[in-house]
């Protein structure tokens, strides 16, 4: 017996693990692909047999016909999977947002729970809940599929429907609003590593750069300024790559990055912040006033972010179905 | 219309036709081997890995059955239609000359309008 032969059966074993008619199926292809060499080429010469297996077709996909063609989401359900999905974080985020607020735990046992979350946990939580909500809807689709029936299932007509979802306009104006936007912000850019190359901060007291002192101290306010000139770098390089495409991966990778900066703004030590007098009684305000300006900008971008994602994976299905072409 | 599209719309068709022909076939006893050579001498072409895993689904219906026997110092699996395979191929013969009807008549009143 060949072992090419054993080899090809053996990988398509492989794939139809699991099913008790394994090796039934095994021994007819065997039987088969036997038959053929001897009858087609007057032997079982390892050339001839080569011939006959990679007629058969590629291992995998001689499996993949014995297997069962039933999807995992019915077609007829797929949309439903996103705006559930949009449904049921928005949920999440409130109780997120509530369990930030409130200092409490949240748990709606056995689908939710959300621990006593500081703003930065929950800026990381979001992304995650998610990604469970979209499993939760996905196996909540999955059953519904499996058992087959006709499910119709609600919808309200109202909201946001990213069903509705079109292909960005690759608009004349749109495209020199980003580059005005991607020259500016290069600007911005550059003026800030002028200013860190000049004075090691970005920071000062005064734009009369003979009488400007550093506003943060050496330490930290290097530390902060390279967070933002990094900040501003990204920020441009979006604007620049978004010029060529609009595809969403470039705002999905663009709020990540962001949302990574403005976290590790969020963890720079307060003490011994400032390199200037500043009364002690106004020091607690500065600090809350920067947390709830930094706050809302990272929960927008979050909430961008997830929109993305979501955008991705819709025009991903959409595309798959003959749509508009994928990003 | 590319050659693509024309062989992805011809498995389609084939789909049916299949299930035709093999319960058709198998009013004589028959091996895998043996009735993919005999539609390839009719001048039609059936893939391997698309005639076993339909043989099986008609197996799993109940409409043919099957035995291993040793011939040949080789065992080979044989296949026969039951009296359910019948009954269906009744069926879908049925439809199929109702299909093969009315193409014949619409290409009738199309070869009258030119």
């Amino acid at each position: 017996m060949s072992n090419k032969l054993e080899v090809y059966l053996e990988e398509i074993g492989h794939f139809l693990s699991g099913r008790e008619e394994r090796e039934e199926i095994l021994s007819e292809i065997r039987s088969h692909i036997l038959e053929k060499t001897e009858r087609e080429s007057g032997g079982t010469a390892d050339e001839a047999l080569d011939k006959v297996i990679a007629a058969y077709g590629p291992a995998r996909k001689v499996a993949e016909r014995y297997l069962d063609g039933r999807p995992i989401i019915a077609p007829a359900y797929k949309r439903h999977l996103f705006r559930y999905t949009s449904v049921v974080f928005a949920w999440h985020a409130i109780l997120t947002a509530a369990a930030v607020i409130f200092k409490e735990d949240f748990i709606v046992f056995p689908f939710l729970f959300i621990p006593r979350l500081g703003v930065m946990e929950a800026l990381m939580y979001l992304p995650t809940a998610f990604l469970a909500d979209l499993g939760i809807v996905a196996l909540v689709l999955y059953f519904v599929t499996q058992r087959g029936k006709d499910v119709k299932l609600p919808w309200p007509r109202f909201g946001v429907d990213l069903d509705e979802v079109k292909t960005p306009a690759k608009a004349f104006w749109a495209r020199v609003g980003t580059a005005i936007g991607a020259a500016v912000m290069s600007g911005f850019t550059g003026f800030a590593i002028y200013l860190f190359s000049r004075f090691n901060t970005v920071f000062l007291t005064s734009l009369d750069f003979d009488r400007a002192r550093p506003l943060f101290t050496p330490e930290a306010g290097r530390r902060i300024s390279l967070i933002v000139i990094a900040m501003f770098a990204a920020s441009t390089i979006s604007l620049v790559i978004k010029l060529f495409t609009r595809a969403q991966w470039v705002d999905a990778v663009s709020n990540v990055v962001s949302l990574a900066l403005i976290g590790l703004l969020l963890r720079q030590p307060f003490d011994n912040l400032f390199a200037i007098a500043i009364p002690e009684s106004l020091l607690p305000k500065i600090k809350f006033g920067l947390k709830f300006t930094l706050l809302p900008v990272a929960l927008f971008i979050t909430i961008a972010l997830i929109r993305n994602i979501v955008l991705i994976g819709r025009r991903k299905l959409v595309a798959r179905q003959g749509g508009y072409p994928a990003p | 219309m590319t050659e693509t599209e024309i062989g992805s719309l011809e498995t389609e068709m084939n789909r049916g036709f299949l299930h035709i022909l093999v319960l058709a076939l198998l009013e004589k006893d028959m091996y895998g081997y043996a009735m993919a050579k005999h539609i390839e001498s009719l001048g039609y072409n059936v893939e391997e890995n698309t005639l076993y895993p339909l043989l099986r689904r008609l197996e799993k219906n109940g409409w043919i059955t099957s035995k291993w026997e040793l011939g040949e110092d080789r065992p080979r699996k044989f296949y026969a239609i039951t009296a359910a395979g019948r009954a269906l191929r009744g069926s879908l013969l049925d439809i199929w000359k109702n299909q093969n009807r009315i193409l014949d008549e619409i290409n009738k009143e199309n070869a009258d309008v030119q």
